[in-house]
């Protein structure tokens, strides 16, 4: 109680409250603007912080990174194109949803996923913060590769149909990812003797590229057929009382599994969401309806998205370890207002601890607010003539592409990417599994790697580790389970 | 008067330039960053990129260029335009390991330094619970069982740390590389590596604790803890990080950046943002950051040529 009342302390100012307001506006926009993700709206935001004070910071940076993940899945929705990388999965079944012209209702079901696996995650937060991050450091690399590649197979879920497109897509994802430096010899690969190439990709550029590119190139082609926005009812409706209680189960799941693959350090919000979409393809009863616009692909991706907030801010608090790119960014903002995140700050400052928490919980309540406030917005957004509107993404998404790393090189690829984008979808390939392919290929990479220097080069041991051991059969359990499944129907779906 | 005379025997593009000159700062200057907002050498760079604009008078914009060890951002200052307006804050690995390491196209030649801001020492770092109590006791097991050592990517200064400390011991010490920063410290905690070098705030952060620091003399931060050279093996390894500006900027503009840098350094504002952030202040000017800049860019070859690590 007492922390508590300390906490309230920290709001005596108004400016903080301010802070919380301009942060959910400035992140949720940020998120909606294909292109301008986690990361840059907070490197954006940095400058500002040096004539604010701790709290004010704090709280403007918690609201950002808090907000800018919920922006995210407005403009999958309405627009077909993710606003950050974390709501990739958010595009499965919420444009199909807008296309059935029900946009405002998959906002309404995005809005309310979000929410909850914020709350949730703020709960896990403050109750087990310090056990949890002990259970975190746990998780070496065998298990976390493990978890990942879990979340990998999703890329068999969305190649349903055209099993071989998918993996070929998901292969050339994995492969984009060993372009440049190999951290764990030293050398350079695939670079042809260019300084450019020398950092490597990264996963922005293309995901801007082949989803909001691509569809800027395909509309001034005029190759699309017809112009959204009028049909699709844009706007913000709250899902049925009755429906959102019956899918408890599936806000359950992606909560869990949000918060807790937030929890792993570097595992991040990519690998959380297509794990609990690929556990909804599973076990949603629903299942078969997933990626044609149903309700509970848009939970397990926006639940365990915003579910990640929380569990990233687990390690990041507890341990001074970020638990994400964004995470990462926050905690050099209070390094440089003199609070150090970690031991110090649990041990001796609980206080600041509290105050974040209560940030955090504001943000999730402003993060609703802005969301029917820009879905509103929106509609008449989708108003600006098409040329206009897309001359906005274009320019959105050079800038999104180039502010995170500043190497001219993510230019180059975006604009390669979104003609990438043009013939893939002309030649019917699905974008998603390249994409899942390279949020998840460094990380794959990196931990079969460091699990196999730390095992000396033992398979065996790398796979008998006591954590990853039971992941891996799962996964295989799945896989086998889901193969027999489309073997069996593969007669009846591909009868002319 | 004198002016004139010195420009009278220019070439004409010296003499541009040098016009040009004059009044430098007229206009903003760009302070590129190798590494990400808000990460290591980002932070330092930012405070003094604050006190800056108030000693010369104009803007100083901070940006980011991140990839390949900072290597990508040093290319682009090399190959960047030589009139004082295109700085960089870079760190000791970017300039004086990675250019050994990875074939760059710049190498110590291609600098002016400017002057060092900032030095962490390293300090040897183990987890509380892991049963290493002493120096003695990770010797023992290094050169006993075998002790596996944590850190960035081959070629960072934790593992020049880790290959100098193989050199103390006469042992092999084993290498978990990460993906640096946090990373390694979560494998220590995990019990997955016995060691790892990090700054002075390994105990308020991590809760860890220190064997060592890899330094010529204790530090004030942590006087309990005693150097590698108590036990016989004397070091000093520190990131330090300082401005440069490409080779062939010209000496007054060198010369009006050295004078603003000391001055900035030593700002009360600059003292107490770097303290709050828990970061070590350490200055040299231009002179005295040029020789020992060359001599680190020597050393850090050698060392790094030992570990059979540059294979060019």
């Amino acid at each position: 109680m007492d922390l508590i009342l300390q906490a309230f302390g920290q709001f005596n100012s108004p400016t903080v409250l301010v802070a919380l307001v301009i942060g959910g506006l400035w992140g949720t926009l940020a998120g909606v603007l294909p292109g301008i993700g986690t990361v840059a709206a907070l490197i954006i935001a940095l400058p500002f912080t040096f004539a604010m004070t701790t709290e004010a910071s704090m709280a403007l940076f918690l609201s950002i990174y808090v907000t800018s993940v919920y922006g995210g899945s407005i403009s999958a929705i309405l627009i077909n194109t993710p606003g950050t990388p974390q709501s990739a999965a958010t595009v499965l079944d919420g444009f199909p949803m807008a296309q059935a012209g029900k946009a405002d209702l998959a906002i309404g079901w995005a809005t309310v996923a979000s929410f909850v696996g914020g709350i949730f995650s703020l709960i896990i937060l403050i109750l087990a913060a310090p056990a949890l991050a002990r259970v975190s450091v746990a998780f070496g690399p065998p298990a976390i590769f493990a978890i990942v590649l879990f979340a990998l197979t999703c890329i068999a879920w969305l190649s349903e149909g055209s099993m071989a497109k998918g993996l070929l897509g998901g292969m050339i994802g994995l492969w984009l990812t060993t372009i440049g430096p190999d951290n764990y010899t030293g050398m350079t690969r695939f670079h042809f003797g260019t300084e450019m190439l020398r950092g490597g990709l990264t996963l922005i550029p293309i995901l801007i590229g082949l989803f909001a590119l691509s569809e800027v190139f395909v509309r001034a082609a005029n190759l699309g057929q017809t112009t959204p926005g009028t049909e699709m009812n844009v706007g913000f409706r709250l899902p049925p009382i009755g429906d959102m209680l019956r899918r408890w189960r599936e806000f359950l799941r992606a909560s869990v599994m949000g918060t807790f693959i937030g929890i792993l350090p570097g595992t991040g919000a990519m690998a959380a969401t297509f794990a609990t979409y690929t556990a909804a393809k599973r076990f949603s009863p629903n299942r078969d309806k997933l990626g044609t616009g149903e309700p509970d692909g848009l939970i397990a991706s926006e639940t365990s998205n915003n579910a990640v907030t929380g569990g990233a801010l687990v390690p990041t608090m507890a341990l001074g370890i970020p638990g994400d790119g964004g995470t990462l960014v926050l905690l050099g903002v209070m390094t440089i207002k003199g609070v150090t995140p970690g031991f110090d700050l649990v041990n001796n400052n609980p206080h600041v601890l509290t105050a974040a928490f209560m940030m955090v919980f504001l943000a999730n309540i402003i993060m609703v607010g802005t969301g029917v406030f820009s879905a509103r917005l929106f509609r008449h957004l989708l108003r600006v003539p098409e040329p206009l509107l897309m001359g906005m993404i274009l320019l959105f998404s050079l800038v999104g592409a180039f502010v995170v790393r500043g190497n001219p090189l993510d230019l180059i690829v975006c604009v390669l990417a979104g003609m990438a984008g043009v013939l893939l979808r002309l030649a019917r390939y699905p974008v998603a599994p390249i994409v899942i392919g390279v949020a998840l290929g460094f990380i794959f990479e990196a931990k079969l790697r460091q699990g196999l220097i730390a095992s000396r080069g033992s398979v065996w041991d790398f796979i008998t580790d006591p954590i990853a051991l039971p992941i891996f059969a799962l996964t295989a359990v799945i896989l086998v389970a889901s193969v027999a499944r489309a073997v069996r129907a593969t007669p009846v779906k591909e009868a002319p | 008067m004198t002016m004139r005379a010195t420009l009278i025997g220019a070439s004409a593009l010296a003499l541009a330039a040098g016009a040009a000159m004059a009044e430098y700062p007229e206009r903003a200057v760009t302070i590129m960053v190798p590494f990400a907002a808000g990460g290591g050498a980002d932070v330092p760079a930012r405070f003094l990129a604050q006190e800056l604009e108030r000693e010369l008078g104009q803007s100083i914009v901070v940006t980011n260029v991140v990839g390949a060890g900072g290597t990508i951002g040093a290319t682009q200052l090399a190959d960047g335009p030589s009139d004082g307006y295109n700085i960089g804050f870079m760190p000791v690995g970017t300039t004086t390991t990675q250019p050994h390491l990875r074939g760059t196209s710049y190498n110590d030649e291609s600098f002016t330094p400017i002057c060092m801001v900032a030095s962490g020492p390293f300090y040897l770092v183990v987890s509380p619970d892991g049963g290493i109590e002493s120096w003695e006791d990770f010797e023992a097991k290094a050169t006993g069982e075998g002790a596996t050592f944590t850190g960035a990517a081959p070629g960072s200064l934790a593992h020049v740390t880790s290959v100098a400390l193989g050199a103390m011991f006469d042992s092999e010490i084993g290498y978990l590389p990460t993906s640096g920063g946090g990373e390694a410290v979560n494998e220590v905690m995990g019990g997955r590596a016995d060691a790892t070098a990090w700054f002075s705030d390994y105990d308020v952060r991590f809760g860890l604790n220190a064997l060592a620091i890899f330094a010529p003399e204790r530090s004030e931060i942590h006087p309990d803890v005693p150097t590698s050279g108590e036990f016989g093996h004397p070091s000093d390894i520190a990131v330090w990080m300082g401005l440069f500006a490409p080779a062939d900027t010209p000496d007054d503009v060198i010369a009006t950046l050295d004078a603003a840098c000391a001055a900035a350094v030593s700002s009360d504002g600059f003292v107490t943002n770097m303290t709050e952030a828990n970061r070590e202040i350490r200055h040299m000017d231009a002179a005295a950051f040029d020789t020992f800049f060359h001599a680190a860019y020597e050393q850090n070859g050698e060392l790094l040529r030992n570990a059979g690590l540059v294979s060019n």
